[in-house]
Formats: structure tokens, sequence, C-alpha cells
């Protein structure tokens, strides 16, 4: 199941709501939910009980925890039955959308945790020093943007360049979580463009830092959706591209990193965890594991394009700073 | 104005301290002001619209909000019979970080040159260096630190917090200190070992950032109170023994450069930096020399001149 945080025309900035993606639709399922206990009987308190399952924010709704996964099977065998595209609220309120009518927002709106796990890929590795802990950088919920945006070319950069990335999304909370059960804290994953000015990396890779390069407006793509609770296997088999103008610069998937899921949540664990937090995988991920290639050049009106088949897409154009700034 | 954020039953509030050292609920403060002065029937919900929900949202909302508390402040001390509901007893608050939760908290390092010398650094660098600590690890003034297991080398260093007003982009040295909302107290905890593992091979992050490695406060002092912020003295003891004591003059990259610098990637209200910190860290200590590492049981105390003092006990996590 793959859900959105969208808005809707003509709701305000804070109005988010969470869609399902149901036979190629979007599903408010809020309402959904609410049509689906009036029918069973529950009419009386049906709305309140879907805003406590729905709330306005994807880590709101993961913080519920098993619960709202189980009313979010309900829709799903509600809708099979009835049929989606006829899915209306309890008092007829329209519930199903194309995906041209939402505004699709970045499912993760303020994570306290949005880390990208550095140097992890097999290829690179042998280059530099043996990674013996899955280090990170953080990137600030401020740079977030989603698939459509443009990306900025920030004013103080010659040298731009992107990486295509998998962010495992925590769902369960936990602190120096065991290995073992590492994997039962992931709610899903979605896909992140890390966008870096590599000059201004360099410079503050003198001083182990990361600040500037990593942070600005629209230097994270992230979404469109959240993939909820694939199989292990199914993690591990994730293909992620990523390609600049066409032409492919990274294809990897979490099997080649040289951290596994667990090292990573039960390392980064130390800190505590909270549902909506997010740990992203490849950002210096190559090729078919491959050494890293020379990166495409990245120039204004360059296109970003970053894929995993079931996931869905991100897709941005890079342009010029000022006139754009939000 | 001396900002607070404080907890009183349990609830989230943000006041101002008045002269007597109490503090006062400035939505309650102001709510009686409009009941008062203008007669406005829906006095609270105007309040709520006026300040904001927290700290953050309060300084978004700019001068209005400003003008509104000092409205609110000066009413409650000049009507304390009318709006004794406003009036809370300090006994009977517990004290959070004056901004809880930062947007960014971007802490400077090797800012001061006689601790680039302590920590065996070539030479000072050619333009600012900062690093992000997680908003997350952001403490009251006089709570705990807890001390993660995994950490031998816990470390202190005291600096100054200059809180973001107004949302900027690319602004001058000249312009900067326009955006200053106000300054705090901040105590840059380290796990020192964990970061030379990070070092290693990546850049730094968790060993800044576990749990409570950001004491803060105790006041947001509003930038008007503080004309000179680059001449105050600051210093940390450690069980009462004095560890740094220096002055913000000697930063290397001024207020000024620091926030010129970091706005070219936006800075925005609630976001916090931090000036860096001088001589006199446990990491700086000789070998032959007996540690100074934290450990559970110390007391350590940090303060900025007319900014305010931390004092925050290391306990065992």
């Amino acid at each position: 199941m793959k859900i959105y945080l969208g808005l809707l025309e003509s709701s305000l900035p804070d109005q988010t709501r969470i869609f399902g993606e149901i036979d190629g639709n979007l599903v408010d399922l809020n309402l959904a939910h609410a049509s689906y206990l009036a029918q069973a009987g529950d009419c009386v308190i049906a709305y309140e009980r879907a805003a406590f399952y729905f709330p306005e924010t994807i880590a709101e709704f993961l913080e519920r925890g098993e619960q709202s996964l189980k009313a979010l099977e309900e829709i799903v065998s509600y809708a099979c039955k009835n049929g989606a595209r006829d899915l209306c609220g309890p008092a007829g309120e329209r519930s199903v959308y194309k995906p041209s009518e939402v505004r699709i927002l970045p499912p993760l709106k303020n994570p306290e945790k949005s880390v990208i796990i550095g140097f992890s890929d097999r290829a690179r590795i042998e280059t530099i020093a043996k990674a013996e802990i899955p280090t990170g950088f953080y990137k600030l919920p401020q740079t977030f943007v989603t698939n459509g945006n443009p990306i900025i070319w920030p004013k103080f950069s010659e040298e731009l360049d992107a990486d295509g990335c998998l962010a495992l999304v925590i769902g369960k909370a936990g602190k120096r979580i065991d290995p073992a059960q590492a994997f039962d804290h992931i709610a899903g994953v979605t896909l992140l463009i890390d966008v870096s000015a590599r000059d201004i990396n360099r410079r503050e890779g003198l001083t182990a830092n990361n600040l500037l390069g990593k942070n600005f407006p629209s230097s994270t793509c992230l979404g469109p959706c959240v993939l909820l609770k694939p199989t292990r296997a199914e993690l591990e088999a994730l293909e992620v591209e990523l390609t600049i103008d066409g032409s492919i610069k990274q294809q990897f998937a979490l099997r080649e990193c040289v951290f596994t899921v667990e090292e990573i949540i039960a390392r980064w664990s130390m800190l505590g965890l909270k549902p909506g937090d997010f740990f992203a995988i490849g950002a210096s991920m190559a090729l078919k594991g491959d050494r890293l290639q020379n990166p495409v050049p990245l120039r204004i009106g360059s296109k970003i394009h970053c894929s995993s088949p079931v996931i869905g897409e991100l897709s941005h154009q890079v342009v010029a700073a000022g006139g754009l700034r939000r | 104005m001396k900002l607070v954020t404080y907890l009183y039953q349990e609830q989230e509030r943000i006041g101002a301290t008045e002269g007597a050292g109490r503090v006062v609920d400035l939505h309650k403060a102001y709510a009686s002001y409009l009941r008062g002065a203008e007669s406005n029937p829906a006095s609270d919900d105007l309040a709520q619209v006026t300040l904001g929900r927290d700290m953050v949202d309060f300084l978004r909302r700019g001068e209005q909000a400003l003008d509104a508390a000092r409205k609110a402040l000066a009413h409650a001390t000049g009507n304390p019979s009318s709006a004794a509901d406003a009036i809370v007893d300090p006994k009977q608050v517990r004290l959070m970080s004056p901004v809880p939760r930062p947007g960014a908290l971007v802490s400077a390092g090797k800012n001061f040159s006689d601790h680039v010398a302590e920590m065996a650094s070539k030479k000072g660098p050619s333009s600012p260096v900062a690093f992000l600590k997680l908003p997350g690890t952001v403490i009251g003034p006089e709570d705990d630190i807890p001390h993660p297991p995994e950490v031998k080398n816990l470390d202190y260093e005291v600096e100054l917090a200059i809180v973001i007003g107004k949302a900027c982009v690319d602004v001058s040295e000249n312009q900067a200190l326009d955006y200053v909302a106000g300054y705090a107290a901040f105590n840059d905890i380290s796990a020192r070992d964990i970061i030379r593992g990070e070092n290693k091979t990546g850049i730094h992050l968790m060993g800044k950032s576990f749990p409570g490695f950001a004491p803060m406060g105790p006041y947001l002092v509003t930038a008007d109170e503080i004309p000179d912020p680059q001449n105050l003295k600051l210093n940390l003891s450690v069980n009462g023994e004095t560890r740094q004591d220096s002055n913000l003059s000697y930063m290397i990259f001024k207020i000024r450069d620091m926030i010129a610098y970091w706005s070219q990637m936006g800075l925005n209200p609630g976001d916090v930096l931090t000036t860096g910190t001088p001589r006199g860290v446990a990491a700086g200590r000789k070998p032959d020399q007996p540690p100074w590492w934290l450990k559970p049981g110390d007391v350590v105390e940090a303060e900025v001149e007319k900014v305010g003092r931390l004092r925050n006990r290391i306990v065992a996590e």
C-alpha cells in the first residue's frame, strides 16, 4: 500500500490529509474510513474515530501503530468490495481523487531524525578508508520538496550534484534496539534525492562537516509516497535508478549496501527513534556496483529523475536562483 | 524582556519574567489586558492568535507579537490583582529551553583561537565552520543531562546561542544583527570518542546529538537588552571548579559574520546559531593530567554575562 500526504485545492496549508492509492486513484483515507464505520453502524463517532486513525500527518498516522494499519486494511477490503471509484464520506462527501487533483507534499514534514547514511556502497568503500560504522549526516526538514518541484541552484555554488537514495521510514519508537528486532521498527520506504554543492562539500569536508553544501532550499527531494510494510526480501530487491537528462548515473539495490538495514537502525537507535524519522541509504551508490562513475555535470535546466518501479518517481528540474524563491 | 518557555501544571506555556523573578504567562496576561483595556469579549482567542502556539510560532509573528508581549508584561506587573491568574510563582514552574524545538541548530566549531590550539588543529578555518546538532537534543536550563552508557569521553562547551527572529537570506554583516530575536546561554555537550569514530570515515552528527546534549536558556533575552553581544564574558564550571573563562570578543568569526554566512542557506525564526567555545574543554587536557571527562553526579554550570546561567547535573542513563 502506498500512502501520500496531500492538500486539496481549497485546503489551508496545515489541513494536510493522508491519501491511499487504490486502483490508480487517491482515496482520502479519513473520509473513506468514516464511511466504512458509518455503514457498519458506528454513525455517532465515525468522523472522530476516523480522524483518530488518519490524522493530519503521516508521522502521526505511524505513531498510532497497528490500529491505524488495521483501519487501513479495512478500507482496502471495503473499497475492493464496493469499488474504489464510488467511495464517499458518510454524508456523501467526495473522497476519491485523480492524482492530478491533489497537491502532493513531502510525506514526512518535520522528522526529528532525517539522516542520510554516508559512504555505504562496496565499490566506493574500496577506494576510501573502510567504514566500520554507519555514519550519517542530517538534512534539515526546511530543505524538503517533493516530486515536480524545481531544484533551485544556490548562489554560493558552482558545482551541483544529485544522488538517489532509499529512505527507511521508522514506524515504531525505540531506543538501543536489538538488531534482531530492528526490522520491525521500519514502517515503510520512500525515495530521496540528496542534492549537494560539491565545491562546498569539499571545503566543509576538511573539518569533517557537511552543512551548507547539503542544506539549502530544495536540496532534499522526498517522496512521492511511503510504501508501507515491504517484507525484508521486497525491501532488499527494490531497485533505485537516478538519471540526469536521461543518462543513468546510479542504479542500485539495498543488498549492495555495506551495512545491513538492521545495523543502521540498531546503531542510530542509540539516540532514540520516533515514528516518522528516516535513514536514507544510497547517497554514494554507484552504477550497478561498479566504481563511482564521473558524475554527469548538472547545469541550469537539467532534469533529475529518481525512480523505483514499486515506489514511483521523483522528477525535478534545476532552475536558477531568483524568481522562484519560496 | 526575558522570555521563557516553561511547564506549569504539565502544560507548555510561554512567558516573561518580571522584576521580582516571577513568571508572567503571556497568553493569560495579554487576554487580561484585552479584556480590561479594550473590553474585547474574545480576548482568549485573540491572545492565542496574536501570540501563537509556542515560542517559534511567537517569533514568527515578529514585532506585533513582541509588542503584545510587552503590553502583557506591563499590564500584569501594573495590575497584579486583575491579572492574578497570569502571574506564577517560579517555584511552581519548570523552565524548558526558551526555544524548545529550534528549526535548525547550527553550532560553530573551531571559532576561538585558543580552542583551535588546544584541539591540536593546524590552523583556524578560512570560512565559518559549523555542524548541525539534531534539534531534539535541546533541554532546559536545569534539566539533567543523560550520560549514555556507550560514551566514555563526555565533554562540555559553553557558548552563546543566537536565536533568529526574522527570515533572512544572503544578509550582509552590517545588517545581520537586525535578524536576531535574542540570546541564551548554551552548553554544547559532546561525546568525543563517538565523534572520533565518526570523523574517520564520515562527518560528526551522532557524537553531538544524544538526547539532552544541548542545554539552553534560562531565558531568551531579547536583542534590545544586549546591544553589544560580541563583548560578553562566558564561563563554565564543573562541581564549582572553573574550567572555561573567556570572552566572546575572542571569536574568530564574529556573530555578524556567522549570521551573514549561514543566511546563505536561508535562516528562519526559531533557528539557533551557537558561537563555538573557548579553551578549557576536557578534550584539550594534556594526557599526563587527570582527565576532566564528565561523569554521573557532576554538576555543570555554564554562564554568559547578562544572558544567564545553566545548571545541569550529569546522570547515568
